[in-house]
């Protein structure tokens, strides 16, 4: 390993000229990444890791205001390079591979055009040439049949292969240094692991030094060899991956850290025996799709996309019944069937009374049911104070001891532990966590015996997801409501489920309880799969990053 | 593109178009027209009234009358004009061409002059020149041709005595001669329509600029015309070949304005006249034209969009 570092960033500062004044970005930013390094960069939304990636890229929004500092690549200073000189250093140089792979693909050309350009670009291939060498490189990350793929259109490919071809094509121009952004949070646990496993074989054999921005600490310390931990704008500590996670030095580590759900620490007290059944649901499939007009006058059946398949399960009086499963694997369908979101067919009980679709779900059972949805930005309403929000349900269903709509509002309120005056804002005035309170208050305005909690921390930060955890089973314990609580996160649902339902493609493969499941392992293989792929944290054991 | 997405189009356009026929010919029955009384004057006596009626079929049933009528159109037979005694069809579509001809031309002139300027301000926002361009653009859309066109001749004819005010040459007769009388209503019916196909091919791409993979195609170190042309500028494109589409439409059924303006004879005023007389066949056999030039239209432009976006047929 050579002395000179690949990137150094030294006494970088940033600010955003907003409308309320200059708002520090990023302040005072030492880091540097050696050749053949993998360096994480772990911190919260809103901490200015991507902002140094933009910084870094020389891709600065228009109100960026740079105040000091240098950034350095080799002996290249980049914040002296032009415009016209940064298209010779970006792809070239320095490879970027995104957040949503979905997203950073131009859905109008194909995917073997979008990794050629950058070879015609950089290297003066012909475009023979550079096809040929992205047959080679989509093969090379594990592409299956890379001449059909070239001529597919993003939406023809997976998540998991979008972001292969992104990969591919960050690593076509043997840069000598490529910034991760977040490369795996919009995919699922499988294909994310597999997508971490394809990144280190590459890294490993290239060589070529890694920024690794996540807000996913597992990851991290399962890939890079260094790790630096930022927090609005300052990074708070940096080290060795092992050395900062087994002995954090910075409280907000410390803290960071103790949010990372850990199935062995587990936040709820354990059922007393068998409880009462709430609701069972028998045979319960769901289908998506309509037919069309046409196919109907030819009397051909269109197959329909099916989103539950003959799901059996029952919830029990002030239980938390986990949900498990990756996208697609049909858990939000079960969430729609019970509130009457999707058509199903089977059987539903509710304390003891048939429902058998959303006409039988009166307002008994609605205002019984309640469901707390992933994204608080569009469950609220952007144009109702908190209010009005939190009013609906109390309006609906009337306000317990018959005491004023206001008073009843401001206990919701502290309920969910925010002030009062929250009342009078509106969302966009809130912070994700504490819309997704706001949500919770109102699902619990109805004095529900099942709440449904559809991904609800998925959108939030590590530590303001363990608040929002800490607060639904505080909430579980006073109200004694049961939960079905899904989540893709399979640590999370060990540390707060009573039982696991795991699902996998519309099916549910296996209910187990936590304690089962720590002692004798998951007896379905899909459990088992689910399991490895999650990361965890990784503090004692060398790295492969820092070793070849 | 698949097949099965084209003949599903396909379908639907024809079962919008039979929908149309049904309220072309209803409207028509409900107008207070009396087809006998328009054929013999009004001198006629109620003995003379009843045969014609009769002869004509005016007192069957609706629905005969209808089958009748569109069986005729199927064929080809559109009827007879009760104004000039020639029959419809040849009539129709000899306005039509003029139309169309006049439609073509502003829609080309149109996409000469906006696609650039939707450009131009696109990757200068904020700029001055783009604040300029909304302003303009913004008042071009609030005038209405009929402002436009007087202006235009005001100015153009008038003042300058550049080109022809009113009238219309056929291009086969007078090459020369024809196109300057096509210059004001093209530019006139041009204008409208570039202020706002370049104002949504501004904001399309302005918001196309904004997007990730864009962004993925500059962090890729291309350079910035590959990105704007080459990635951008696609997807800007795709709303708009459906507005354009759109304005085929637009332009066939407001040109009747400035056909009137500019004494062109079109299908515009072929219809007004047509209106003015009394001329149902004629009435009927314009309204269905105009109806099936929009649908194959639009029919044409969900095709091409199928084929520059290859996610819609999946939708």
């Amino acid at each position: 390993m050579s002395d000179a570092p690949i990137l150094a960033v030294a006494d970088y500062t940033l600010d955003y000229r907003t409308r309320l004044g200059a708002v520090r970005a990023l302040d005072a930013i030492e880091l540097t990444v050696g050749r053949g390094e993998v360096v994480g960069l772990v911190g919260e939304s809103g901490s200015g890791k991507t902002s140094l990636a933009w910084a870094i890229m020389r891709a600065l929004p228009a109100n960026a205001i740079e105040l000091r500092g240098t950034i350095r690549l080799g002996a290249v200073d980049l914040r002296a390079q032009s415009g016209t000189d940064m298209t010779h250093i970006r792809g070239r140089r320095i490879g970027m591979v995104f957040q949503d792979p979905a997203a950073s693909l131009n859905p109008t050309l194909t995917l073997g055009a979008q990794f050629v350009e950058a070879l015609t670009t950089h290297h003066g291939l012909s475009q023979a040439e550079a096809w040929s060498e992205g047959e080679r490189m989509f093969a090379r990350v594990g592409l299956a049949d890379p001449p059909a793929l070239m001529r597919r259109y993003p939406h023809e490919a997976s998540g998991g292969e979008k972001q292969r071809v992104i990969i591919a094509t960050a690593f076509a121009c043997r840069p000598e240094l490529i910034l991760f952004d977040e490369p795996t949070t919009a995919l699922d646990v499988i294909t994310a692991r597999q997508i971490l496993d394809l990144f280190l074989e590459l890294q490993r054999e290239t060589g070529v030094a890694s920024l690794y921005i996540s807000h996913d600490l597992a990851v991290v310390s399962q890939i890079a060899s260094r790790v630096a931990v930022i927090q609005r704008g300052r990074i708070v500590e940096q080290g060795g991956v092992s050395a900062v996670f087994a002995r954090p030095a910075h409280a907000y580590t410390r803290q960071l850290l103790a949010a990372v759900p850990r199935a062995d620490r587990r936040l709820v007290a354990e059922m007393s025996g068998h409880g009462k059944q709430l609701a069972a649901v028998r045979d319960l499939t769901v289908r998506y799709g309509r037919p069309s007009l046409i196919a109907d006058l030819l009397g051909r059946t269109k197959p329909m996309v099916t989103g539950n398949r003959a799901i059996s399960i029952e919830i029990r009086w002030g239980e938390i019944l986990g949900i498990v499963g990756e996208s697609g694997s049909g858990k939000s369908t079960l969430a729609r069937a019970l509130t009457g979101l999707a058509r199903f067919e089977g059987s539903l009980l509710f304390d003891g009374k048939r429902i058998g679709g959303a006409t039988d779900m009166t307002g008994g059972y609605r205002r019984d049911v309640q469901i707390v949805f992933q994204h608080p930005d569009s469950s609220l309403n952007p144009r109702q104070r908190i209010r009005d929000i939190l009013g609906r349900p109390f309006r609906l269903y009337g306000v317990p001891d018959g005491r004023p709509i206001a008073e009843a509002i401001a206990d919701l309120l502290r309920l969910v532990r925010l002030p009062a005056e929250f009342a009078d804002r509106f969302p966009h005035q809130l912070s994700g966590g504490e819309k997704q309170r706001v949500a919770i208050a109102r699902a619990f305005a109805s004095r529900p015996r099942l709440v449904i909690c559809d991904e609800v921390t998925s959108s939030l930060d590590v530590s303001v997801q363990a608040a929002v955890i800490e607060l639904l089973v505080d909430l579980q314990r006073k109200s004694g409501a049961a939960y079905i609580f899904i989540s893709h996160d399979i640590n999370l649902v060990r540390q707060i489920a009573h039982r696991i339902a795991v699902m996998y493609r519309g099916e549910l493969v296996e209910t187990i309880a936590p304690e089962q499941l720590s002692t004798h392992g998951p007896t379905h293989p899909y459990t088992a799969a689910l399991m490895a792929a999650v990361p965890t944290i990784r503090a004692a054991t060398t790295h492969a990053g820092g070793t070849s | 593109m698949s097949l099965a997405y084209a003949l599903r189009r396909c379908g639907l356009m024809v079962y919008t178009l039979l929908v149309v026929s049904i309220i072309v010919f209803g409207v028509t029955q409900i107008l207070p027209a009396d087809a006998a009384v328009v054929l013999l004057g009004e001198n006629a006596t109620p003995e003379q009234l009843a045969a014609l009626r009769d002869r004509l079929g005016l007192n069957d049933p609706a629905w005969q009358q209808y089958a009748r009528w569109l069986g005729g159109v199927l064929t080809g037979d559109f009827g007879i004009s009760v104004r000039t005694g020639q029959p419809v069809l040849p009539t129709i579509l000899d306005a039509l061409s003029r139309s169309l001809l006049l439609a073509l031309l502003s829609i080309g002139f149109m996409l000469v002059i906006a696609v650039p300027l939707g450009i131009a301000a696109a990757t200068r926002r904020g700029q001055l020149g783009d604040i300029a361009f909304g302003i303009v653009s913004y008042v071009g859309v609030s005038l209405p041709e009929f402002v436009t066109a007087t202006l235009i001749i005001l100015l153009l004819a008038d003042t300058f005595k550049l080109l022809p005010a009113t009238g219309y040459v056929p291009l086969g007769e007078d090459f020369v001669a024809g196109l300057k009388h096509l210059v004001l209503p093209v530019v006139t019916v041009s204008l409208i329509m570039v202020a706002h196909v370049s104002r949504m091919i501004r904001s399309e791409l302005v918001d196309a600029l904004h997007s990730d993979y864009v962004r993925a195609a500059r962090m890729k170190g291309l350079p910035e015309t590959r990105v704007v042309y080459g990635h951008a500028l696609r997807n800007a494109l795709l709303p708009t070949i459906t507005i354009v589409a759109l304005d085929v439409g637009y332009v066939l059924g407001g040109i009747i304005v400035v056909e009137e303006i500019f004494a062109i004879p079109g299908i515009g005023r072929q219809i007004i006249i047509a209106i003015q007389s009394r001329d149902l066949l004629m009435i009927q056999a314009g309204a269905l034209t105009l109806a099936t030039t929009y649908a194959v239209m639009n029919f044409l432009a969900d095709l091409a969009y199928a084929v520059v976006d290859k996610r819609i047929q999946y939708e």
